[in-house]
């Protein structure tokens, strides 16, 4: 792989670390405070599943990089982080984070489904391993969506509500970034444009189901770039970071 | 009235062919939530291959002490259809783990016929704790939930004492913070 290349999977990789870990950092956010005992447990461990992703994905942007998984965690600012403005949200009740979580993990399943046969094998094997954990995530909260959209009047209306304010936050999830024509090209990632196809194509009538309305006239006026944050990431980032920024040649 | 979701007992199988072994229990509101919550409660460390969740209302339990209460004064009043129950029995108080088994099926009348007749079928298992259930009451996980249980038990985790800590506090106390 040559340089150009392997910056531009360099950059995918941070994308894609940092979704998962600051959706991890959120889902954290209801552990002890989820509805129910076994639903606190469930939600936990599928937070520490992402943060395991994301773990994964920042080891193999450091295999091109060189660069220390802690290192990008906690000493980047926010305005080097390049997650989606999704899952900076805050946490909003359980409706916000099953809705948000399920939009998520649909996404990110379909994406799994081409990077297994990715032509940049470190990246196939990875996304093998967390395919597995990631259909159980689509399993959960799938369930859950379904319970919370046919469930009560309450349930319904604030499950509604969360799909009308995530939903186009969503759409930024399949913006490439600049250089991800060359990957795509050379077979290593996925069209984004598929990629959403296939979303849409998959959530739409799953939502119906549940008896969700899709408010397409709320669409983003323009699209987001990675680089624009809500004043929600800075507060996020200063709380995940405090502990490593107290001494930061600690070793843990 | 409770506003609790209803109980399910769970049983878990360790290992093809290995006995299913009551863990504990988990509430959810249907069989499908209560598979999903038994296996983020008890199968996400631990070795799975399978899950039953069976609803506490309908399971009937009897110690040994409250058989030989009831001797003679069993209810006959067995009237129900003749359908299959699932029998569980508690052997040991040894172990940690001391939990009721699945030990096999049986046909009777009622719940009562059930658990008197199971300590006759199954006498090589002489049980200090006796469940019984309609045998359609489980719920089985299905195979294809078998990636789902082996996920996470193949995934590296530290246990809390793996951490030193008593080992570390005491060097601090005793002024040798940092001397390594």
């Amino acid at each position: 792989m040559d340089d150009v290349m392997g910056q531009a999977l360099a950059d995918r990789l941070m994308v894609m670390g940092d979704d998962e870990l600051i959706l991890a950092h959120r889902n954290s956010e209801w552990a002890g405070h989820a509805p129910i005992l076994e639903e606190d447990i469930a939600f936990a461990n599928i937070a520490l599943d992402e943060m395991g992703h994301a773990s994964i994905w920042y080891g193999l942007r450091g295999e091109l990089t060189g660069e220390d998984t802690d290192r990008l965690i906690f000493f980047r600012n926010p305005g080097q982080y390049r997650n989606v403005q999704l899952v900076e949200l805050p946490k909003g009740d359980w409706a916000f984070s099953m809705v948000r979580q399920y939009l998520f993990d649909a996404a990110e399943n379909i994406q799994l489904g081409y990077l297994k046969a990715s032509a940049y094998r470190p990246l196939a094997e990875a996304a093998a391993k967390i395919a597995t954990e990631e259909a159980y995530h689509l399993r959960h909260t799938g369930l859950w969506l379904r319970r919370l959209g046919l469930g009560t009047e309450e349930s319904h209306a604030r499950t509604q509500a969360a799909l009308d304010s995530l939903w186009p936050y969503a759409q930024q999830l399949f913006m490439s970034l600049p250089d991800d024509t060359a990957l795509f090209e050379a077979g290593i990632i996925p069209d984004a444009a598929l990629l959403r196809r296939e979303w849409e194509g998959k959530v739409r009538p799953i939502l119906a189901e549940c008896g969700l309305a899709i408010s397409d006239g709320a669409m983003p006026r323009r699209d987001i770039p990675r680089t624009e944050h809500t004043e929600y990431l800075v507060a996020l980032l200063s709380e995940l970071q405090s502990v490593a920024r107290l001494d930061p040649e600690a070793e843990w | 009235m409770t506003d609790q979701w209803p109980r399910y007992e769970v049983f878990k199988q360790d290992r093809p062919d290995g006995p299913f072994r009551n863990v504990g229990s988990v509430h959810a509101p249907d069989a499908e939530l209560a598979l999903m919550n038994a296996r983020d409660v008890f199968a996400r460390r631990p070795s799975c291959v399978a899950l039953w969740v069976v609803p506490d209302a309908v399971i009937v339990r009897r110690t040994a002490e409250e058989f030989a209460r009831e001797k003679g004064g069993r209810d006959e009043r067995e009237t129900e259809d003749i359908i299959q129950y699932a029998v569980f029995s508690k052997q040991s108080q040894r172990q940690a783990m001391t939990y009721v088994d699945y030990v096999g099926e049986l046909a009777a009348r009622s719940p009562v016929e059930a658990l008197h007749r199971a300590t006759e079928t199954f006498r090589e298992s002489p049980g200090i704790v006796w469940w019984v259930c309609p045998a359609s009451a489980i719920v089985p996980s299905d195979p294809d939930d078998l990636p789902g249980f082996a996920a996470a038990t193949g995934k590296m985790f530290r246990m809390p004492n793996q951490y030193h800590t008593i080992f570390t506090m005491q060097k601090i106390r005793r002024g040798e913070e940092g001397d390594d």
